[in-house]
């Protein structure tokens, strides 16, 4: 037997003797199955509410009875974003934003009913999910576990005593990091477990779970690698362990909790409050259809009875209230899309620095990697409300078509005893309008988007593992 | 075996090491032949404890040669500490382990396989208690400890054996317990160089002392029968040594 094999097999034998090491392996390893199951069974409950709700608000929507249609344009329709498979491992900014939309004309809502708003506070420091006991549990239970792996045989005299056993620094070394690495695969193993059982599920790709796995496969090395990096540097296995807790406080908890307040600070995005008068104030400027005199619905009406050959709007063969509506809509869904799209660019601006901080903190370019891989990253939540806006307009404007098209303009500002009866068309209209369907990115645009990283974390595991180098060149002088 | 041309096993010739601009070995000599047990005496600061680094190879010396069983531990530490077995003043033994698994790992770390009944012989040999043949050694004194690391080194038959301070700590009979351990292993024909400051255990034990101080050997004394050494000259040699350094 090797003295690699030899060395790595007493590090465990040394770990299975010790009650505290075994008990809080144990103990990590049922809390990463109790998170799997707990988010599994979360995962599985939202999909189910989301997709209940989605069928009553079709329901409620197509079982409106004959209406006109601005009636159905401010009836508005609900719309629910559905979790894709992977959320289970890793439900990212889901929490956060909000997963279901109010759809109505005239008026872009945002996304609401983020579990975040609806939980304890204690939920920003971190969901109990898979992704959260790898990203923040295990590298602690490493350090717990491997901060003596080196330090204690200096410690100790026994790195000398095996020294002149003719045992090189090199094999110490590599027999440390197979023993501390092959608990990182212990740890991770109920992980995979969960990913197995994602794998069977309807939509789950192979390509996004193999980087996830590789991610944080990436990220176990890495934490295996700095505590015995640590462990060989310090002179006591107290120093390392300290030394090691204040690197994973610095990498683990207080950076990616710092990284997104710069991040807003260097771009800020303008309150709700700003965006919603800056947007009235815009509003205003386009124009007011009700208003005669107002300069762009008069050069509109113009340009509209031109276009027709008519010379009052009551001779138009369509619904000149119906192309108001049309026209009005275009007018403020491009408002409302400027506005959002300026939100978005911020957003997208915090995002990059924030991705950034992954040079300085392998945590946050794990979570990097981990939401864009599970499709619960800011951009996909970014596709959800453009696939939303997209159909809300398609909605309205389908509503704002059959008002120009299938109620006469005599009828529509008509206001005799009948005349609401006139005004409404049939409900078979509204059966006829699409339901919404969230299309999901696609695998290798999962893959693409998590791949710079999953970069970050190499280049991270490529320098420790360069770091380790001089570090073994030191250990056989085995200075006491 | 590679030996050199005299047969020495360990040959330190005028070596010089500096730490920094503090001299610490000042054209230290000295040789250790086969079946020899060789004792350095000398007060704190001597250069005891560079001596045996050197020779393990952790230190490089600046100038002068040194062999152990004819390789230069600066040169090849490996090959050099393949012919050492170590035993130092606070023998470095796994506490997690007990006896026969410090034996059995320490020595398949140095590429042995030796069997369970081999390990028993080597306690047996060292007169180590059967009943710590399994317990761990967290509870073992540093006599017991001893045992432990000679019975590896006599496993291990290396032509070297290096004691750092072996007396340090033990009782009278303890260190006539491991007095007796060492005869054996010179008997078998290593080289032994034991570095202490104990006078008594050295005169018992040694058949040459020489006296280090401020890095160099400055009186040598050979065992002459019956008596041995002359105890009270050499006390009064190393007292002046001492109180010089």
């Amino acid at each position: 037997m090797s003295p690699v094999t030899l060395i790595a097999r007493d590090e465990l034998r040394l770990m299975r003797r010790n009650r505290v090491a075994v008990i809080a392996f144990a103990l990590l390893v049922l809390l990463t199955l109790a998170a799997a199951l707990i988010s599994w069974s979360h995962q599985q409950s939202i999909s189910q509410t989301r997709a209940r709700f989605q069928a009553q608000a079709a329901e409620a929507f197509e079982a409106q009875p004959d209406r006109h249609p601005h009636r159905m344009v401010h009836f508005g329709n609900f719309i629910f974003r559905p979790l894709g498979p992977l959320a289970a491992f890793d439900p990212g900014v889901d929490a956060f934003t909000g997963n279901a939309m109010f759809l109505e004309g005239h008026r872009q809502n945002s996304a609401n009913f983020g579990d975040i708003r609806q939980s304890s506070l204690l939920v920003r420091f971190g969901q109990l999910t898979p992704a959260f006991i790898l990203q923040v549990i295990a590298p602690l239970l490493l350090i717990f576990l491997g901060y003596g792996a080196i330090a204690r045989e200096r410690e100790r005299g026994t790195l000398r005593q095996m020294l002149v056993q003719g045992v090189s620094a090199r094999s110490l070394v590599t027999g440390k990091l197979l023993a501390l690495g092959s608990i990182a695969a212990l740890v991770g193993l109920p992980a995979m477990i969960t990913f197995l059982a994602i794998a069977g599920q309807p939509g789950a790709s192979a390509g996004p779970m193999l980087v996830i796995a590789l991610g944080y496969a990436a990220y176990l090395c890495l934490w295996t690698i700095i505590v015995i990096l640590v462990s060989a540097l310090a002179p006591r296995g107290r120093d390392a362990l300290l030394a090691l807790l204040a690197l994973w406080a610095v990498l683990v908890i207080l950076a990616p909790r710092v990284a997104p307040d710069i991040a807003a600070q260097a771009h800020a995005l303008p309150t709700r409050l700003e965006t919603d008068i800056a947007i009235a104030q815009d509003l205003h400027r386009l124009g007011d259809s009700h208003n005669p005199d107002d300069p762009f619905f008069t050069a509109f009406k113009e340009r509209t009875l031109r276009r027709y050959g008519v010379t009052r709007v009551e001779d138009l063969p369509v619904n000149y209230k119906g192309l108001l509506a049309l026209e009005g809509e275009a007018l403020t869904s491009g408002l409302f899309d400027d506005y959002a799209n300026r939100s978005f660019a911020i957003q997208a601006d915090q995002s990059r620095l924030y991705d950034g901080f992954g040079i300085v903190s392998p945590a946050i370019a794990l979570k990097r990697v981990s939401m864009a891989a599970a499709g619960t990253d800011l951009a996909g939540h970014r596709r959800f409300l453009s696939q939303a806006e997209a159909y809300r307009y398609d909605m309205v404007q389908r509503l704002n078509r059959l008002q120009a098209e299938a109620v006469s303009y005599q009828n529509d500002t008509a206001s005799d005893a009948g005349a609401d009866q006139r005004k409404r068309i049939s409900a078979d209209h509204w059966h006829a309008i699409p339901q919404f369907r969230f299309q999901p990115a696609s695998a290798a645009d999962l893959v693409k988007a998590s791949l710079p990283g999953l970069g970050l974390l190499i280049a991270w595991l490529i320098a420790a593992a360069l770091a380790l180098l001089p570090v073994v060149r030191h250990l056989q002088k085995a200075r006491p | 075996m590679p030996l050199t041309a005299t047969g020495q096993r360990i040959i330190l010739s005028d070596v010089h090491l500096s730490y920094g601009s503090q001299p610490v070995l000042r054209g230290l000599t000295l040789h250790v032949e086969p079946g020899e047990i060789y004792a350095l005496l000398g007060g704190n600061g001597a250069g005891k404890s560079t001596t045996m680094s050197t020779l393990l190879g952790f230190t490089r010396p600046d100038s002068g040669t040194v062999l152990v069983a004819g390789h230069d531990p600066a040169a090849e530490p490996d090959r050099a500490r393949e012919q050492i077995a170590y035993v130092p003043e606070n023998v470095a033994l796994y506490e997690h382990l007990n006896a026969r698994e410090n034996a059995a790992y320490l020595l398949a770390l140095a590429g042995l396989q030796p069997g369970m009944q081999d390990i028993e012989g080597a306690f047996e040999a060292t007169g180590l208690q059967r009943e710590a043949w399994d317990k761990r050694l967290s509870g073992f004194s540093k006599g017991m400890r001893q045992k432990v690391a000679i019975a590896i080194a006599l496993l291990r038959e290396v032509p070297v054996l290096l004691l750092d301070e072996p007396s340090s700590g033990l009782d009278p009979r303890a260190t006539a317990d491991f007095n007796r351990l060492v005869h054996d292993v010179a008997r078998r024909g290593a080289a032994v160089l034991m570095v202490t400051h104990d006078l008594l255990s050295a005169a018992d034990i040694a058949d040459r002392i020489g006296f280090l101080d401020a890095g160099r050997i400055v009186d040598e004394a050979c065992a002459q029968p019956p008596e041995r050494f002359d105890v009270r000259a050499l006390h009064r040699k190393f007292t002046r040594e001492v109180a010089v350094a």
